[in-house]
């Protein structure tokens, strides 16, 4: 992202055209709440653009790097929210975009296909694996917060998020094949 | 490690990867991690189901309100980002380029002392061969702001009138220049000394007048006898000098 070092407004105006639609749906997802998704997209996004070039490419796309920003700082903020629980529902079969479908590129269309099958990959994972994998990845608990908070076993907790995983990435890498 | 241990390993990664790994075992786990090649393809194969999940989300519209606010800062961060870029340069400028009161020292003609304006103390007005007073810090209507300076020994009065940014200088009771030579205005910004690029001569009833486009930040303008065409530094002592109040 060159225009970072260059601080182009035009350039971080695309990028947040791009990307803030996703970044938004993911503070949202882990906030529950339309303001403080805003506040939280609004402070990552300038923190992006103040960083003056700090994404590595070689540690994956830019679209991740922006995601992992704003997913860390919405966990921030619902850390700092005392005894606020996380939304705990994936709404599997929700439309994912509202534009037509021939106005998405096909980045976006590709971005579609991979939401989908994650989805079915999610939707078919046992609820138990799929907890694990919610509360750590949109609640930001750790494997032993989890661990009380579903009164199963540390080992349980742990065996469960990789098996959860792992059945994801094997869905993906058949949608791939 | 035997192989039980290694799984123990491989569920940490899965949960690493994630962001599900507790805090105490961060750093541990990546010490590990920077020398087993099976949990760094471990964590690599697993990337893309995490990196898959945000995308996953129901997806909902931002407020354009949002982009609106974020632009707003973006825009003006850039804005104070030029600034400050343009004030260093100034200041670079400024360094390396003689002010009024150097070059004035370094003209060194007919012995004169010269001081160099600072601030307002100085609202005596410099005229070759004498010296006039600044008669007034202001006045005028509307927007439009007049400091005039009353004549001197050289009997030449100067009248400077800023509106907006923009100024008039109009000198009066100044004598027939002789040939090949011209009136040239010069402004004082930061302490660099810079033409004025409208040059100009006085009438037969010795009026004179000049634009300067733009009067932001200047601190005094001048006025100096220079050869037709202009120079890029004056060289001679101004016989006109006006301070300029911020």
């Amino acid at each position: 992202m060159p225009w970072i070092g260059r601080k182009d407004p035009e350039a971080f105006e695309v990028f947040y055209d791009r990307h803030g639609g996703a970044a938004f749906s993911l503070a949202y997802r882990i906030l529950g709440e339309r303001g403080a998704a805003e506040d939280c997209i609004q402070e990552a996004f300038i923190s992006i653009w103040r960083s003056g070039g700090k994404f590595d490419p070689t540690r994956g796309s830019v679209r991740s790097w922006t995601l992992s920003i704003v997913r860390n700082r919405a966990i921030d903020v619902l850390r700092s929210k005392a005894g606020k629980a996380p939304k705990m529902t994936f709404d599997d079969d929700e439309i994912i975009e509202s534009r037509p479908s021939e106005e998405l590129t096909e980045e976006e269309a590709m971005r579609n296909e991979t939401a989908t099958e994650v989805r079915g990959a999610l939707s078919q994972l046992p609820d138990d694996q799929s907890k694990v994998i919610q509360l750590a990845y949109f609640g930001g608990f750790s494997q032993s917060e989890i661990a009380r908070m579903l009164n199963v076993p540390l080992g349980t907790v742990k065996g469960r998020m990789r098996l959860g995983l792992e059945k994801i990435r094997g869905e993906l890498a058949e949608g791939l094949a | 490690m035997n192989a039980n241990e290694h799984d123990n390993r491989l569920e940490e990664v899965a949960a690493y990867a994630i962001g599900g790994l507790d805090p105490d075992r961060v750093e541990e786990l990546k010490g590990h991690l920077a020398g087993c090649k099976r949990c760094q393809e471990e964590l690599r194969w697993l990337s893309p189901a995490v990196e898959a999940l945000p995308e996953a989300v129901e997806r909902q519209a931002p407020p354009p309100e949002l982009k609106q606010r974020l632009m707003a800062e973006v825009r003006a961060d850039a804005a104070a980002e030029e600034r400050r870029a343009r004030t260093e340069e100034r200041r670079e400028r400024a360094e390396s380029r003689p002010g009024i009161g150097e070059w004035l020292r370094g003209l060194n003609v007919g012995g004169l002392t010269w001081k160099p304006l600072t601030g307002l103390a100085l609202a005596i007005l410099v005229i070759a061969g004498g010296i006039g007073y600044a008669v007034g810090n202001g006045g005028g209507s509307g927007g439009a702001h007049t400091i005039e300076v009353e004549p001197g020994s050289n009997g030449i009065a100067a009248k400077v009138v800023t509106e907006d940014d923009r100024g008039e200088l109009h000198l009066t009771g100044v004598e027939q220049l002789p040939k090949g030579r011209v009136l040239e205005a010069w402004v004082e910004r930061d302490g660099i000394v810079e033409p004025v690029p409208a040059l100009f001569a006085p009438d037969q009833a010795g009026r004179a007048s000049t634009t300067i486009e733009s009067m932001n930040g200047v601190s005094a303008v001048m006025v100096t006898r220079e050869p037709a065409g202009g120079s890029k530094k004056p060289t001679t002592k101004p016989f006109v000098e006006v301070p300029i109040e911020s």
